[in-house]
């Protein structure tokens, strides 16, 4: 089989690994121009109080007779954005998917608007369309509120349209629901028994991200006059001192957990969802 | 000395040893197919020939040059992936050009190449495309060429046919070993695939776990496997447990029934447990043609594989499966009828573990 | 034309009257009304009363006047700045992005540093408006912590002309998000570079050089070009970041748009419906290129 005479104790050295330094430096420099306002801010949070550090900023923040109900309103607005939206995206989601595939073009570039109009652009054409008769609904406080929801409904599409969408593709909902009907399941069956189960991380993530949108959104809510989060929060870095710093940071705080929830459950997504569902 | 020399190869990744002691000579305008399972350390060695590796022990020589520690774009070896790997950015003509394009050849003798490689794959009307208007196949083709337009030494295919649907696959692998023969370019072609290896090749490495297990012609390696490894590997093959009755006379007792050997079990004892193969084919009835072994048996159960009729017997306790080719006039036994079956000694296999 | 007759596809279906047409199903379209009607009334519906606004003459009738305004000295002052703004931080966040991206996903970082970076930029793409704006006046305001630093060290930052609420400020605060959306949309783009063709190009005798110039770049440059026009476009309809940093005053098009809701500032309510209309235009104009480059990228990267 073989002549060869070289001896097969020739050893040879593994290739010296390649510098990494250029890569490290970028991405510390990188990280120091996210991390050094982060940190900043959070110095400051500490200073409320004179001559040592504390979390007095952080006391008086949550003791202004403003700040817990616009907070709170911001959240109910946005639970009632992301169940609205859930409850007008899935059906669209799984309409166009297994019984209208023709509007999958006309859906998906409606939910590019979002995108295409800016908020700013928005708010003034609802305040024109909605401050007189017929569609007078900026007349009192809480129609306007309702309003507000509807537009953070319509800018939510993208967002919960992709995951649902996403999630859908995923579980190959056509088979499933084929399966299911197969096997005898009528249509509310289907749905709650196969399809949201399957969906949970998928819709889990739309809401999320719908949600860190909207609690602390400005330009929307200022304009039509809402004291939610977003105009508390420009009003507070113009009148007080210390505070917007700790309030700076409970807004990164929100996010980042809004954000590391769809992380933690996306990673784990198709593994996980599928064992939690079999009891 | 041979072509290319592949001598004492072993790789290493950390503790684990994917290549261990490969040993191989390729003469010029050779057809060597590399197979095994996957994990078996074929594409390392064929990474290792194109460079992408380097071995942690041995050498390999290309036409009396060293090019073991060489970088993969210092030699003249050309590749083909499995998945295709063709440039998406670049037309049909613009990939094929593009080894010599880097080369900084003059252009019309690009231009003239790429033009003879594209009839040579049978694409002319396919230069100006883009990759993916192609089907799967004719891509693969287009990266045949790509990698022939260099003048390559070696070609190496790194299992070319495994992504392709089995009608293109049997097709594409014809034309490839007329282009290879036709061009008498040295070629290493690795797969996991029998039928493939054995239908291409002049020679067949046989791998398993790292290790060679076995070198020869296609022929050698379907008709005498070396190895339990290899015979499972290749073709299908019945094994049964036995007990060594009489090693000069090569008798052995499966089941309490009694089977004549070729093979050498000289060195074995009377009572030693070993375990014997046949494959399906070697196995007749007995009112065709009688053989060494004659074997009573219960047909189980019949299978109707197209070309192939297989029929499992039942002979004593254990169980075997029998191939035989199909005909419309194929008279068939009924199912729990008692037969005959013989097959000759040279089919009943002692093989080594 | 004969029909084929061992083609059943080429015989006309109502023949035999074996395939009915489908049946209209006013319960399939039940399930996407909803949709079309919130996107109608709070997204197309809006935007429409603008478009028609801007038409609208003074004196009645549609007229293109309020489009020619917009060569006004405000409102091109404004346009050019978000113009400037959103091409600077989209290049300059293109540009990092695409090397934290790079580096995390093929620098030979530990593997953890591209989740932890992904997460961070999923944090810091949604991390806008007024919390963005507060952090960086804690950080590089006039009292703020690193411009504190820098007078410890005996240089005055807003001497030597820098101030947080000039272009290279916005540009600055604008990069926080513009970066980490570079970074989010490229690294998937990076995944699609297949090892195989790095390999294929050195197997055909290519040089590193070689291979980036003539392969890895140009199969890049859609995805890298496409997603340089969302960040512009994310920069240039951004209001709330802009209005919490400089109170709404800076001469930004989305904060004159804002002046004009609450006080005609423009003395023309028909250019106010222009300048938006306009910020619409040049939006639908780089999505639409976005996508355009987007799906030659997907072809390619698929």
């Amino acid at each position: 089989m073989t002549t060869s005479s070289v001896s097969s104790t020739v050893v040879i050295k593994p290739p010296a690994t390649r510098k990494r330094w250029e890569s490290w430096l970028i991405f510390v420099v990188v990280s120091l121009y996210f991390l050094i306002p982060l940190g900043a801010t959070f110095y400051w949070s500490l200073r409320g109080e004179k001559d040592v550090l504390g979390f007095e900023a952080y006391r008086k923040l949550f003791a202004d007779t403003n700040f817990l109900p616009a907070f709170s309103e911001s959240i109910v607005n946005a639970i009632a954005t992301i169940m609205l939206s859930l409850l007008i995206v899935v059906p669209t989601a799984y309409w166009v998917t297994l019984r209208l595939p023709k509007l999958r073009p006309v859906v998906e570039f409606i939910t590019l608007l979002p995108f295409v109009i800016p908020g700013i652009v928005l708010v003034f054409g609802i305040i024109r369309l909605y401050s007189r008769p017929p569609l007078l609904l900026t007349a009192t406080y809480d129609s306007s509120r309702v309003l507000l929801i509807c537009v953070y409904v319509a800018l939510s599409f993208p967002y919960m349209f992709r995951s649902v969408d996403n999630g859908l593709r995923a579980i190959d909902v056509r088979t499933l629901t084929e399966a299911a009907q197969s096997l005898g399941a009528n249509w509310p069956a289907i749905l709650f028994k196969v399809i949201f189960p399957n969906l949970r991380v998928a819709l889990l993530s739309g809401a999320l991200l719908t949600f860190a949108i909207v609690i602390g959104e400005l330009t929307i809510a200022l304009y039509m006059a809402q004291h939610t989060l977003g105009p508390y929060m420009a009003n507070l870095t113009r009148s007080k001192v210390y505070e917007p710093s700790a309030m700076a940071i409970v807004a990164f705080a929100i996010t980042w957990a809004a954000m590391g929830i769809i992380d933690f459950v996306g990673r784990g997504s198709s593994r996980h969802a599928q064992m939690i569902d079999t009891d | 000395m041979s072509y290319l020399s592949i001598s004492h190869i072993t790789k290493q990744f950390g503790d684990t040893v994917v290549v261990d002691d490969f040993n191989l000579d390729v003469e010029k305008g050779e057809f060597v197919s590399f197979l095994g399972p996957s994990g078996c350390g074929k594409t390392t060695t064929l990474r290792m020939v194109a460079g992408f590796e380097i071995p942690t022990a041995g050498r390999i020589t290309l036409d009396g040059a060293d090019i073991t520690e060489k970088a993969p774009n210092q030699r003249n070896v050309g590749m083909i992936f499995q998945s295709y790997a063709l440039f998406p950015n670049m037309t049909v003509a613009q990939n094929i050009g593009f080894g010599l394009g880097v080369r900084k050849e003059p252009k019309e003798m690009i231009s003239q190449r790429v033009e003879e490689m594209i009839s040579l794959i049978n694409l002319e009307k396919h230069a100006n495309k883009y990759p993916y208007q192609l089907s799967g196949g004719q891509q693969q083709r287009v990266s045949l060429a790509r990698a022939l337009a260099i003048h390559p030494q070696v070609l190496l295919l790194d299992e070319p046919l495994s992504a392709l649907d089995a009608k293109i696959r049997v097709s594409l692998r014809a034309e490839i070993r007329a282009i290879q023969k036709k061009l008498g370019i040295t070629a290493i072609f690795v797969t996991h695939d029998q039928e493939e290896a054995l239908s291409i090749s002049d020679r067949i490495v046989v791998m398993n776990a790292g290790l060679m297990e076995q070198v020869g012609t296609p022929f050698e390696i379907y008709n005498f496997p070396q190895t339990q490894f290899v015979a499972n590997f290749v073709g299908s093959l019945n094994t049964a447990n036995a007990e060594v009755s009489d090693p000069v006379k090569g008798l052995v007792n499966v089941n309490g029934v009694q089977f004549i050997t070729a093979s050498d079990i000289k060195s074995r004892k009377k009572g030693d447990a070993i375990r014997v193969s046949v494959r399906p084919e070697r196995f007749s009835f007995v009112s065709e043609e009688k053989k060494d072994n004659v074997l009573d048996c219960v047909i189980e159960n019949i299978t109707f594989l197209g070309s192939v009729v297989r029929i499992q017997v039942r002979i004593g306790e254990a169980k075997f499966n029998m191939d035989t080719f199909n005909n419309p006039f194929l008279d068939l036994p009924k199912i729990g009828s008692k037969e005959q079956v013989t097959c000759s000694k040279e089919a009943v296999l002692v093989l080594d573990e | 034309m004969r029909p084929d007759p061992t083609n059943p596809k080429s015989e006309n279906p109502t023949v035999g009257g074996a395939k009915r047409p489908p049946r209209l199903q006013l319960g399939h379209w039940l399930g996407v009304l909803p949709f079309f009607l919130f996107s109608g009334l709070f997204l197309i519906g809006p935007t429409l009363i603008l478009a028609y606004r801007s038409l609208e003459g003074s004196q009645g009738g549609l007229t293109f006047d309020n489009y020619r305004q917009l060569t006004s000295n405000t409102v091109m002052d404004a346009y050019e700045i978000s113009i400037r703004v959103s091409v600077t931080t989209a290049i300059l966040g293109g540009i990092i992005g695409f090397l934290v991206a790079w580096v995390v996903s093929r620098g030979g970082l530990p593997p953890r540093f591209r989740l932890i970076t992904t997460t961070f930029s999923g944090v810091a793409a949604n991390f806008a408006g007024v919390p963005l704006a507060s952090a960086f006046v804690f950080t590089l305001g006039r009292v703020g912590v690193v411009t504190a630093l820098f007078k410890l060290l005996g240089v005055d930052l807003y001497r030597t002309g820098f101030s947080l609420y000039s272009f290279i400020g916005l540009t600055l605060v604008y990069l926080y998000f513009q970066i980490p959306l570079m970074v989010l949309t490229i690294l998937p783009a990076l995944d699609g570079l297949k090892r195989e063709w790095r390999e294929a190009a050195e197997n055909l005798g290519a040089t590193p050089i070689q291979y980036w110039r003539q392969v890895a770049l140009p199969v890049l440059t859609p995805s890298i070009l496409g997603t340089m026009i969302l960040l512009f476009g994310n920069s240039f309809g951004a209001h709330a970041t802009a209005y919490a940093l400089t109170g709404g005053l800076f001469n930004l098009a989305t904060l004159l748009i804002g002046q004009q809701i609450s006080g005609d500032v423009l003395h023309n309510p028909g250019l106010g419906y222009a300048v938006a209309m306009g910020m619409v235009i040049i939006m639908a104009f780089s999505i639409f290129i976005y996508s355009i480059l987007q799906r030659r990228s997907e072809r390619w990267l698929r």
